[in-house]
C-alpha cells in the first residue's frame, strides 16, 4: 500500500503539472480526489484492510498525500485563473497593445483662451463681471460717448432687437455699469460673447471679447502701457515685443491700438501680418472724462484705462488656427484638437 | 484716404525720407498706414519709341505695317490704330513684355507679317480709359528710354485708414501738416489770382435759411468754359488714388477736393433758375428728385436741399442733380464750396443709402475755413485747364462763423495722465508744430488754441492725446500702477458653469459654442407648440439670414446640428455640450430675459475615442445621460431645498422626447434637469438617423440649490458583512423602487444598498423579472454576527416581498 500511495503520489504529480488550462482541472479533480471513486479515495479505503499496528503509519502517510495533492491542486487552480486575468502568459504580454481609459472631453478653444486671460488678470487683483447680450442703446452707445448720428457708429455694425435695444457690439457697456454702482479703485474685467452684422472669411457675426478696466487716483497712460504688455508677455512669450500707436475710441482719450511682433513669423513678414512684421492685438485706452463725468465720477480726481481684445484673434495666434469660420462649426476633428 | 508721394511733395518735401519711413512715421501718428503700393509696376518695362514709317499691310486692310525705332534698332511691327503715323512717338511693349493685363507681348507674324511687339494704347497701359488709338508722346522724347520715367509717373500710393476724429487728413494738405510737423517744414501753398470774393458785384444770390445746417457757403461763377479730358498730369493722380476721370470740370473738384478735403459741385449755371441758390430743407410737395446717377430718390421735410427758385438741384454735400449737372455742352459753370452740418448730411446720407466721398467728409467735419480757400484753387484749375474766364465777384455767406475756441491746458495735467515728466515748453513746441497756437500763462497753465481745421479738439484731454502721440506712445514709460490691494468679488454663476464644464468633459464630452442667433423653424422642427414658453423670441430686426434671425430659447437645436453636421463628416460617436444664455422676451421694447442653460446629448458609441480592442460594441443609452445627471449632483455636492434631490418621471412630457422616455431631477416640485431620448419626429426634422440622448439644465436653478456641506464621519472600525437578495418581481416594478425601499428600511444598521443584476427572460417565467441587491450592513459599536445580520436580513426581504409582490428566486437560497 505503501507502494501504492507513493505510485499514486508521482503519478498525480506529473499530471498535475501538465494541466495548462482550466479545462483540465475538473477531470484531474475526479480522477485523483473525487469522492467517487477518485484514486486517493479508493486507496484510502483500503486503510480499513491493513493490519492495526500498520494503520497510523499508513493513514498518516495517504493523509500527507492527499493533503500535498489537494493543496497543489489548489495551487494550479489558482494560478490558471491569474494567468486568465492577466491576460497573455508572463513572459508573453504584448506591452504594444493600447493603454486602457475612458477618454475625456474638452473645452472648447475659445473658452480656454478665454479663462487663461481671465486667470491672468485674476491674478492682477481683477474681478470679473458679465453683462446682458441683449443691451440697451445707452449702454452700448450713450454711455459710452457715442451719440445716435456719430460717425463712430460706423465701426459697429449693430444688430437691433427695436430702437433702443440691440445686442451688444463689444463688452464695453459694462464699464458704464459697474462704475454706475461702485466707487474707485476698481479693477474688473468682463468677458462675453459679443455681436456685429458683419460675416466673411475675417468675420464671425458673434464672437467673443473682453473688456477690462481700472480706475483710481493718478493712473496713467504708463500704467496702460504697464498692465497690458505684462498680459500680453504672460499670454504669448516674455521677450514679446508689444507696439502703441493712436487710435481712436469715442470712449478713451488717449486711444491706444496695441501691436505684437508677428508670433507666426517672428516679425519678418508673412501673410497673417500683411508684412508689417506686427499683429494688431487689442484696443485701448484712457477712459475719456466724459464717460466718466457720465457715471458721476469727477474726471480731475480720478483718471483710468480700459482695453477690449478679441478671444478667437488671440487663439488663432496661439494655436495657429487659420479660419475662423471653424469656431462655432463644433466639428470634434477641431474641437478635439485643443 | 489714398495719397500719392508726387501729390504730397507739391505742399511738403518727402525727399529725405523714403517711403517705408513715412509710413511707418503716419502709423505711429495715429494715421494708420494700410498699404504702400509702387504705382505704375506693371508697365515698367513699357519704352518709348518712334514710328518712322507706315506701309500697307498686303493681307489686311485695317493693319498696317511700321518700322519702328525701339532706341537700339528698327523693326517690323504690325498695327491696327487709326492714329499710327509717322514721326509718332508712342509706347512700345517688346516681346517678353507683359501688359497690366496679363497679357504676354510673343513675336508673332499676324496675316503673314512679322510683327516685333506691340504699339500700346493709355487703356492697354492701364493709364486711362482712352482705347481711341495708340498713346501720343512728347516728340521731343528720345526712343528707348522707360515710358515710367518719360511721363514722370515713379510713384508710390499711400493709402491710409482714417479714424472718424481725424477729418482733417481727408486730405492731402492734412497728411501734408502732419508730415511738416514731424520733419519740421512749413507748407507751400498754391497760389490763386482769382479776383476778390465780393458778393456786390455777384450776379446770383444765396440763401441759407437755417445757419445751423449749413455755416458756411461760398459760391463763384465761371464762363467760357470748354468741357474737355483732363490733362495727363490731373488724370493720373485721380487714376492713382482709385477715381475715374470724367472731364476738366468735374475732376478739378474732385482733385481739389482730396487735396483740401473739401467737397465742391459744380453746377450748370444755365440750369439755376433766376441765379438764385437757397439752402433748405424739401417743400411739402418736393418728394422726389433724380440724383446725377439718374435715380429717383425719395426726399425727406428734414433733408437739407440747395434749390434754386423753382426746387431742389442738389442734396446737400450728399449728391448733385442730373438736370443740373455739367455735359458736354456746359459753358457757365456755379461752382459751390460749402460747409454743412454733419449729423444732418450722415442721416441723408444713411437714408438715401448713398455714402459719397462728399459726404464721408462733410460727415465727420469740414473746416469751415477752407471753403473759400478750396474754392479759389479749383477756380485758378479751371482757368488754366478748361479756359474759364472767373466773373468779378462772388458769394461767401458765412452766417456760422465762430471764434477761434481757446482750450487751458494745465502741464501737471499732462504729466499726470501720461507718466511722464514734459515742461510747458516741451508741450508748447509739440503742439505748435501742427498749427496750434500757444501761450504760457504761467500758473494758470497754458492757452491754447484750436486751428479751425481740428474740429475733433475740443477739451483740455484732446490736446492731452495730441501731446501723448507727438512725443511717440513708445517713448511714454511703462510702470505698473499703485493700486489698494483686494481680494476680487466672484461671480457665482461663473464659477459654478466652470465647475460644470469641468465634471462634463470629465465624463468626455466636449464643449461646443454656437451662434446666440437662430432658426426660428427649428422650433417647429422639433415640435414646440405655438403657445411654448420658448416661443416667446427675441427677433432682430436686421438678421444676416433667416437661419440667424431670433435669439435662441433653447440649446437643443443647436447640438443637434451639430451631432447632424459631425455625422455627415463621418463622426457618428458624439458626446457635446454647450452652457450657455438662451432669451425669453417678455415685453415689448425691453431687454429679454436671459438665463445660462446646460446642454448635453450623447449619441453613438458609449465611450467615442476610447481604444476599440477594450470598449468596441457599447452604444450609448439612456443611461448614459442619467450617469452625466449624477456625476454633476456628486460632483457639485448639490442637495434639494428641503430634502434630496430625486429623480421622477417627467410628468409633462416635452414634444421632442420619446414616449416614456422622460426623466427629471427635482427638487420636491421644481424640476432642476430633465433628460430623455429625443423623439424620432424631432431628429428626423433635425435630418438625424440615429438614437440621441439629451439633457437640458437651467444653471440659475442649479446656482439656487443648496451644496452639501463637506463634514467629516469617522471612519469605521468595525467590518461590514455583505448579503444578497435575488428577487423575482412583477416586470412592471421600477427596480429603483426596491433600492428605495431598502434604503428606507429604519435601521442603522444597512450601511448602502446597490443594485447589480436585472433579468428578465428564459428562464423566468414572463411577466417577471429577476433584481438581484446587495446589502452592506455595519454597525458603528461592534462587529456584527451573523444572527443579527441574517435577523435584519430576513426582515428586509419579507419586506420587499411583501410589498412588491416578489418571490425568492429559483435555485438561490
Amino acid at each position: 500500500m505503501e507502494s501504492e500511495l507513493n505510485r499514486l503520489r508521482e503519478e498525480a504529480l506529473s499530471a498535475l503539472a501538465e494541466i495548462t488550462d482550466s479545462t483540465g482541472l475538473e477531470p484531474f479533480r475526479v480522477r485523483y480526489l473525487g469522492r467517487k471513486g477518485g484514486s486517493l479515495t479508493t486507496v484510502m479505503r483500503k486503510l480499513a484492510e491493513v493490519p492495526k499496528e500498520e494503520r497510523p503509519r499508513l493513514g498518516a502517510l495517504a493523509n500527507s498525500v492527499k493533503k500535498e495533492i489537494t493543496s497543489l491542486f489548489e495551487k494550479k487552480k489558482q494560478e490558471l485563473a491569474d494567468a486568465r486575468d492577466a491576460g497573455p502568459a508572463v513572459g508573453n504580454l504584448d506591452r504594444s497593445l493600447p493603454g486602457r481609459y475612458l477618454p475625456a472631453g474638452k473645452l472648447h478653444p475659445v473658452t480656454q483662451v478665454m479663462e487663461e486671460i481671465c486667470s491672468i488678470f485674476e491674478g492682477l487683483g481683477f474681478a470679473i463681471a458679465e453683462g446682458p447680450d441683449v443691451e440697451t442703446d445707452h449702454y452700448n452707445f450713450e454711455a459710452l460717448n457715442i451719440p445716435k448720428h456719430h460717425p463712430a457708429r460706423d465701426m459697429h455694425d449693430t444688430f437691433y432687437v427695436s430702437d433702443s435695444i440691440l445686442l451688444r457690439t463689444h463688452t464695453s457697456p459694462m464699464q458704464a455699469r459697474i462704475m454706475e454702482n461702485q466707487e474707485p479703485p476698481l479693477r474688473y474685467i468682463a468677458p462675453g460673447k459679443v455681436y456685429r452684422c458683419d460675416s466673411d472669411i475675417t468675420h464671425t457675426p458673434m464672437f467673443v471679447q473682453v473688456e477690462g478696466f481700472l480706475v483710481d487716483r493718478q493712473v496713467s497712460f504708463a500704467d496702460l502701457k504697464g498692465v497690458l504688455t505684462s498680459f500680453l508677455r504672460r499670454m504669448f512669450s516674455k521677450d514679446l515685443a508689444v507696439r502703441f500707436r493712436p487710435s481712436f475710441f469715442p470712449f478713451t482719450e488717449p486711444s491706444a491700438e496695441v501691436d505684437i511682433g508677428c508670433v507666426i513669423c517672428g516679425g519678418k513678414g508673412c501673410r497673417v501680418c500683411k508684412r508689417t512684421g506686427w499683429i494688431e492685438i487689442l484696443g485701448s485706452g484712457l477712459i475719456d472724462p466724459e464717460v466718466m463725468k457720465m457715471v458721476g465720477y469727477d474726471p480731475d480726481e480720478y483718471s483710468g484705462f480700459a482695453f477690449g481684445l478679441g478671444v478667437e484673434r488671440i487663439a488663432m495666434l496661439k494655436y495657429g488656427i487659420d479660419d475662423i469660420r471653424l469656431y462655432y462649426e463644433n466639428d470634434l476633428r477641431f474641437l478635439s484638437q485643443f | 484716404m489714398n495719397f500719392t508721394l508726387s501729390w504730397l511733395s507739391t505742399f511738403v518735401s518727402v525727399d529725405d525720407i523714403t517711403p517705408e519711413q513715412l509710413a511707418d512715421k503716419l502709423t505711429m501718428l495715429g494715421l494708420e498706414v494700410e498699404a504702400v503700393t509702387p504705382l505704375y509696376q506693371g508697365i515698367d518695362q513699357i519704352v518709348t519709341a518712334k514710328v518712322l514709317s507706315v506701309g500697307k499691310h498686303p493681307n489686311a486692310d485695317r493693319l498696317t505695317l511700321c518700322q519702328v525705332d525701339t532706341g537700339e534698332e528698327t523693326v517690323q511691327i504690325v498695327c491696327g490704330a487709326p492714329n499710327v503715323r509717322e514721326g509718332l512717338t508712342t509706347a512700345l511693349a517688346r516681346p517678353g513684355t507683359r501688359l497690366p493685363d496679363g497679357m504676354k507681348i510673343k513675336k508673332a507674324k499676324v496675316r503673314g507679317e512679322q510683327s516685333l511687339g506691340m504699339l500700346c494704347s493709355a487703356r492697354e497701359l492701364g493709364l486711362s480709359e482712352d482705347h481711341s488709338g495708340i498713346m501720343e508722346l512728347d516728340e521731343s522724347l528720345a526712343a528707348g528710354i522707360p515710358l515710367t520715367r518719360a511721363l514722370e509717373l515713379e510713384d508710390t500710393m499711400i493709402e491710409v485708414d482714417l479714424t472718424p476724429n481725424r477729418p482733417d487728413c481727408a486730405s492731402v494738405l492734412g497728411i501734408a501738416r502732419e508730415v511738416a510737423g514731424f520733419t519740421g517744414q512749413s507748407l507751400r501753398m498754391p497760389v490763386s489770382e482769382a479776383p476778390p470774393l465780393d458778393s456786390d458785384k455777384a450776379d446770383f444770390s444765396v440763401t441759407i435759411e437755417d445757419p445751423s445746417l449749413c455755416p458756411r457757403y461760398a459760391a463763384r461763377r465761371l464762363t467760357n468754359v470748354t468741357i474737355a479730358p483732363s490733362p495727363w498730369w490731373l488724370q493720373r493722380q485721380l487714376l492713382a488714388v482709385g477715381m475715374r476721370p470724367i472731364n476738366n470740370i468735374v475732376d478739378i473738384t474732385n482733385f481739389v477736393m482730396l487735396e483740401y478735403g473739401q467737397p465742391l459741385h459744380a453746377f450748370d449755371f444755365t440750369k439755376i433758375r433766376e441765379g438764385k441758390i437757397v439752402v433748405r430743407c424739401p417743400k411739402d410737395d418736393e418728394t422726389e428728385f433724380e440724383t446725377l446717377d439718374g435715380t429717383s430718390r425719395e426726399l425727406k421735410p428734414d433733408m437739407l436741399m440747395i434749390c434754386d427758385s423753382m426746387g431742389p438741384v442738389a442734396v446737400a454735400g450728399v449728391m448733385g442733380g442730373l438736370h443740373s449737372e455739367v455735359t458736354e455742352g456746359t459753358t457757365e459753370v456755379l461752382l459751390e464750396s460749402a460747409c454743412f452740418d454733419p449729423v444732418s448730411i450722415r442721416r441723408t446720407a444713411r437714408r438715401l443709402n448713398l455714402p459719397s466721398e462728399a459726404s464721408y467728409r462733410f460727415e465727420r467735419g469740414v473746416d469751415p475755413e477752407i471753403s473759400p480757400v478750396a474754392m479759389e484753387r479749383a477756380v485758378q484749375l479751371m482757368i488754366e485747364l478748361a479756359g474759364a474766364t472767373v466773373c468779378e465777384g462772388g458769394v461767401d455767406e458765412y452766417p456760422g462763423r465762430r471764434e477761434s475756441l481757446t482750450l487751458n491746458l494745465r502741464p501737471a495735467r499732462v504729466c499726470s495722465l501720461l507718466g511722464m515728466e514734459l515742461s510747458p515748453r516741451q508741450i508748447g513746441d509739440y503742439l505748435e508744430s501742427i498749427g496750434f497756437t500757444v501761450t504760457d500763462n504761467g500758473k494758470e497753465g497754458l492757452e491754447v488754441v484750436v486751428p479751425s481745421f481740428r474740429p475733433d479738439v475740443e477739451r483740455e484731454i484732446d490736446l492731452v492725446e495730441e501731446i501723448a502721440r507727438l512725443v511717440g506712445y513708445n517713448d511714454i514709460p511703462t510702470t505698473m500702477p499703485l493700486i489698494r490691494m483686494d481680494y476680487p468679488v466672484r461671480d457665482e454663476l461663473r464659477e459654478l458653469r466652470k465647475e460644470v464644464c469641468s465634471v462634463c468633459t470629465g465624463q468626455g464630452f466636449f464643449e461646443a459654442i454656437n451662434y446666440s442667433f437662430v432658426d426660428e423653424r427649428h422650433l417647429d422642427r422639433i415640435g414646440l407648440d405655438r403657445d411654448d414658453y420658448r416661443r416667446r423670441l427675441t427677433r432682430l430686426l436686421n438678421p444676416l439670414t433667416e437661419e440667424q434671425a431670433v435669439m435662441r430659447s433653447m440649446l437643443l437645436p443647436g447640438l443637434l446640428e451639430n451631432v447632424c453636421r459631425n455625422i455627415n463628416y463621418q463622426q457618428p460617436d458624439l458626446r457635446l455640450f454647450e452652457v450657455g444664455k438662451v432669451f425669453f422676451q417678455h415685453g415689448r421694447d425691453e431687454q429679454p430675459e436671459e438665463r445660462y442653460q446646460l446642454c448635453a446629448v450623447c449619441t453613438g458609441a458609449r465611450y467615442p475615442g476610447a481604444a476599440p480592442i477594450y470598449f468596441s460594441g457599447q452604444q450609448a443609452d439612456f443611461f448614459d445621460i442619467k450617469g452625466l445627471v449624477t456625476a454633476l449632483v456628486e460632483s457639485l455636492h448639490i442637495t434639494g431645498k428641503e430634502q434630496a434631490l430625486e429623480f421622477v418621471v417627467t410628468k409633462q412630457e416635452q414634444p421632442y422626447v420619446a414616449p416614456a422616455t422622460g426623466l427629471s431631477l427635482v427638487d420636491g416640485n421644481n424640476e432642476i434637469a430633465r433628460i430623455g431620448q429625443v423623439s424620432d419626429e424631432a431628429l428626423r426634422g433635425m435630418g438625424i438617423k440615429q438614437p440621441v440622448y439629451f439633457l437640458e439644465c437651467d444653471l440659475q436653478d442649479l446656482g439656487e440649490l443648496p451644496r452639501v456641506r463637506k463634514q467629516f464621519v469617522p471612519i469605521p472600525k468595525y467590518p461590514m458583512v455583505k448579503r444578497d437578495i435575488a428577487l423575482l418581481v412583477p416586470e412592471q416594478v421600477p427596480a429603483g423602487e426596491l433600492l428605495r425601499a431598502v434604503k428606507g428600511q429604519r435601521t442603522e444598521l444597512v450601511e448602502s444598498v446597490d443594485m447589480f443584476d436585472v433579468y428578465s427572460g428564459k428562464p423566468i417565467e414572463s411577466g417577471m423579472k429577476s433584481v438581484a441587491l446587495s446589502v452592506t450592513y455595519r454597525s458603528p459599536k461592534k462587529t456584527l454576527d451573523d444572527v443579527t445580520v441574517d435577523k435584519i436580513h430576513e426582515k428586509i426581504v419579507q419586506y420587499l416581498m411583501t410589498e412588491f409582490g416578489g418571490r425568492y428566486r429559483e435555485g438561490t437560497e
